[in-house]
């Protein structure tokens, strides 16, 4: 019946067929999926067929307290070279350490820990896998000149120090001795193997990191990298450092100096991460009196050593620093910070911080002068790194200075963790795109590795 | 451990889960539907209408929903990404019309699929942490009476009952040792109520104009279960759990017009006018809380929007007709809001379909729907995810009505 029908209608039939065409036609035309096209990336110009990046253990992709392969391949300069090689080839020397176990000591890696009271915790404990180290003592300079020319520990003052590699290595930093092809020369001298297109200039922090993370007690040493190094040096340091860089009109950007004080290392511990209850306040309180200290049921200040105080003791102030190195099971079971002072080494006192500030405004002011001088952008790390202590988002991924849980910095409190590296790569492309008008892509900051959580 | 703020931000549930296909030859007029009566599918279009059918009519029709999506970061164009092929099936039965040939009094039943689809991205894609994969299912059940107050005019309600699930599934920022993301999978039952409403005026056999409300529905999962894979060292911050969370679906007030100016042609024009102000925030409520795993209270800050649609429907023979239409569908969602669950961009629909009556009882429908969304630079702030979006979606449909009379 249906089918009769059908054939009576022929010349509806023919109708339907023709608007059949049309519907199929329009499918068809539908089925074209959307086509974004997303701009050719342009480097304006910019040369980077030598790319040197020159820094310390940031710019080595150190992490986690030591420097180890993946580290290395997940550094800043690293991510950046693979930026420009969409611009041609790059032949990008990284001296890559042999194996993942760290070198000298082992990284530290997320592990269980048992404290003095059994409370078993997680915690950054030292890798127990098998050492892969063999053969990092060898010297691999004949593999260089090394682009990446990251060298942990390493301040700007050094760079005119003709034997720093021998003293770095008796210091427990023997990454200069591993790629100098003369143990005895300056920096300076090694550095100018490299004849760079382009470079980054990130110089600068261990002129005063290292007298942060010593608790700002300075050595009477001169140039002893526990003491904040003078603006004179570190000027002629980082001047010539900058002069090789630019000496055959390479282009770059140069980097300042975040401010320590706001890193996990420092910002973990707390002021008043004293808990009491009642009769131990009370106790204490009897302990100390007269001596203007203060105890009460809940969270109090720390007992710190001060030996400029009547009694060499007070109580920590709310804006005073406590290392992240502080014993905790000295503090738990021997009577730390209440009986006993906790030792003025674990500590950075008002004044402390305020050298290590004022160090740190005055050689960045420097930097920042020296880069308008020479016409060289400057990327604020400093301020970015702040904006990460204020928690920053990024594709769904909240970063702050949150130690472990924060994702950018890594189990030592100081360094970065991949994406971390990944968020200054991208800090550095941006400057790159905004001063030389060129439009290289950004680093997807997520394909890297925060944190890694044992199972 | 880890960040209050992993689950926070996403999951949307918005226009692009709003589908206008409720009957293929309204589909094929640009989705018009309030003004003009045509079949039983009047019960979702414009309840008022139904009392217009002479006899009871049973309607079944189904949509093959194509939708593609493609991302492209911004600033720098670093990376590209396209959303897996999914086709989706929204449906609509309805039965119904006037009791007896002469009476005033129409019933009827509808049950259609007016929220529903999702997107399914590539599990590793950059924005896994927002997203991954999000479905929403609904069915909405309507019961309908008509009741014609004379020549002119007819009025018409119906009672909703909404059921449907919610699935979705995103990347947690919390890596094992060797480098892999933790996942969360949330899944529930949501249902609500709601009322269809409307009024149907036909002062001439050329002129017709009907106007219908339909309330918004609150689609409620109660008891929706969330299940998270993390490393073992966290699983105690990420305790698997019940949630509940409430997903308004918006109310839709629509004015419509249809004339005939020769008997072959039928012109028709309609506004919809769509709540969605609110949608302001969505809220996700967990059973166990925990430092890492918190309630989250997601802005969505949509925006209420009008959508303007024009129809023609061309009688070739007195068994067949072409039709054709155009709609221009605003988003809801604000600029800094859109996220990639929902890419949503204003779309511009065209549409063409047939209706064939090869037995005198018998209608055979043919429908296709070409929607094109503009290409959207957005941002997504919650996220801090950013990009341009682009979707295209064709919708090929078919369908079948029968006259019982």
């Amino acid at each position: 019946m249906i089918l009769d029908n059908f054939f009576e209608q022929t010349k509806i039939f023919t109708t339907m067929k023709k608007s059949l065409v049309f519907i199929s036609g329009l499918a068809i035309l539908a089925s074209c999926k959307p086509n974004l096209h997303s701009n050719t990336p342009t480097a304006n110009g910019l040369n980077f067929s030598n790319y040197v990046a020159v820094g310390n253990s940031l710019t080595a992709g150190y992490a986690d307290g030591s420097l180890y392969r993946s580290g290395q391949q997940n550094s800043y300069p690293v991510m950046l070279s693979g930026q420009f090689s969409l611009f041609g080839a790059t032949n990008f020397k990284v001296p890559f350490m042999p194996g993942e176990y760290g070198y000298p000591s082992p990284k530290l890696v997320l592990g269980y820990t048992t404290d003095c009271k059994g409370v078993t915790s997680l915690s950054p404990v030292p890798y127990s896998g098998v050492a892969d180290t063999a053969g990092s003592n060898t010297n691999i300079s004949a593999q260089g000149p090394f682009n990446n020319f990251g060298i942990p520990g390493i301040r700007a003052v050094d760079y005119l120090s003709a034997g720093y590699a021998v003293i770095a290595s008796s210091l427990g930093a023997p990454y200069a001795a591993r790629i100098f092809s003369d143990p005895y020369a300056r920096p300076l001298d090694e550095l100018k193997r490299n004849n760079p297109t382009f470079f980054t200039l990130w110089l600068g922090s261990n002129d005063v990191l290292g007298y942060a993370t010593s608790g700002g007690e300075g050595s009477p040493i001169p140039n002893h990298p526990n003491n904040i190094s003078s603006f004179a040096n570190f000027r002629d340091g980082w001047d010539s450092t900058f002069a090789v860089l630019l000496r055959n009109g390479a282009k770059g950007v140069v980097m300042n100096i975040p401010d320590v004080t706001s890193i996990p290392f420092f910002t973990t511990v707390p002021a008043n991460g004293l808990p009491l209850d009642t009769s131990s306040a009370a106790q204490l309180n009897a302990a100390y009196a007269g001596s203007g200290m203060t105890f009460h049921t809940g969270n109090n200040f720390f007992v710190i050593q001060d030996v400029s105080s009547p009694i060499g003791r007070r109580q920590i102030k709310s804006d005073e620093l406590i290392l992240l190195t502080l014993p905790q099971d000295s503090v738990k079971c021997a009577g730390w910070g209440t009986l006993k002072p906790i030792p003025q080494k674990y500590i950075l006192t008002t004044q402390e911080i305020q050298n290590i500030v004022t160090a740190t405004n005055a050689f960045n002011q420097h930097i920042a002068d020296m880069a308008v001088a020479k016409n060289i952008p400057l990327v604020d790390m400093n301020a970015y790194l702040k904006t990460i202590s204020s928690g920053i988002m990024f594709n769904g991924v909240n970063f702050n200075t949150k130690f472990v849980t924060g994702g950018a910095f890594s189990l030592d409190g100081v360094h970065l963790t991949p994406r971390g590296y990944a968020l200054v790569a991208n800090q550095i492309l941006q400057t790159i795109n905004t001063y030389y008008k060129s439009t290289i892509p950004f680093i997807d900051v997520n394909k890297y590795v925060g944190i890694r959580f044992p199972m | 451990m880890a960040s209050a703020l992993l689950l926070a931000g996403s999951t949307a549930f918005g226009a692009g889960f709003q589908i206008n296909v409720q009957g293929l030859r309204q589909i094929a007029m640009g989705g018009t539907g309030t003004g003009w009566m045509w079949d039983a599918s009047s019960i979702f279009y414009n309840p008022g209408g139904l009392a217009r059918m002479k006899g009871i009519q049973a309607y079944g029709s189904v949509q093959f929903l194509l939708p593609s999506t493609q991302y492209v970061e911004t600033p720098t164009g670093s990376y590209s990404a396209r959303t897996q092929s999914q086709v989706f099936t929204p449906f609509n039965l309805y039965v119904g019309g006037r009791l007896r040939e002469n009476g005033k009094l129409a019933i009827g039943l509808g049950v259609y699929t007016p929220f529903g689809s999702g997107i399914k991205w590539d599990d590793n894609w950059e924005g896994r942490y927002s997203i991954q994969s999000i479905s929403l299912q609904s069915i909405f059940f309507q019961p309908t009476i008509s009741y014609k107050l004379g020549d002119i005019v007819s009025l018409g309600g119906g009672f909703i009952y909404a059921t449907g699930n919610l699935k979705m599934r995103k990347a947690l920022p919390v890596q094992d040792v060797n480098g892999k993301d933790g996942s969360a999978e949330l899944k529930g039952n949501a249902n609500g109520i709601g009322l269809n409403l409307g009024i149907h005026i036909k002062p001439s056999e050329s002129l017709q104009i009907g106007i219908s409300y339909r309330s918004q529905v609150n689609m409620t999962v109660k008891s929706g279960t969330a299940s998270f894979v993390v490393p073992n060292s966290l699983a105690s911050n990420f305790p698997n759990t019940n949630f509940r969370a409430e997903l308004p679906l918006p109310q839709v007030l629509s004015v419509g017009i249809g004339i005939r100016p020769i008997p072959q042609l039928t012109l028709t024009a309609e506004a919809n006018w769509v709540g969605w102000n609110a949608y302001d925030t969505l809220r996700f409520t967990y059973e166990k809380t925990t430092p890492a795993l918190q309630n989250t209270k997601a802005p969505r800050n949509y925006k209420n929007t009008v959508a303007v649609r024009f129809g023609a429907n061309y009688k070739v023979t007195d068994g067949f007709a072409l039709m054709a239409g155009a709609a221009y569908d605003p988003s809801p969602v604000v600029n800094g809001y859109v996220s990639p669950d929902l890419p949503d961009a204003d779309r511009v629909v065209l549409s063409a379909g047939f209706s064939w009556k090869p037995v005198s009882k018998l209608t055979i429908l043919g429908a296709i729907e070409f929607g094109n969304s503009v290409k959207r630079e957005a941002q997504y702030i919650p996220d801090n995810f950013n990009g341009t979006y682009q979707t295209k979606a064709v919708i090929p449909c078919i369908g079948l009505t029968y006259d019982f009379r």
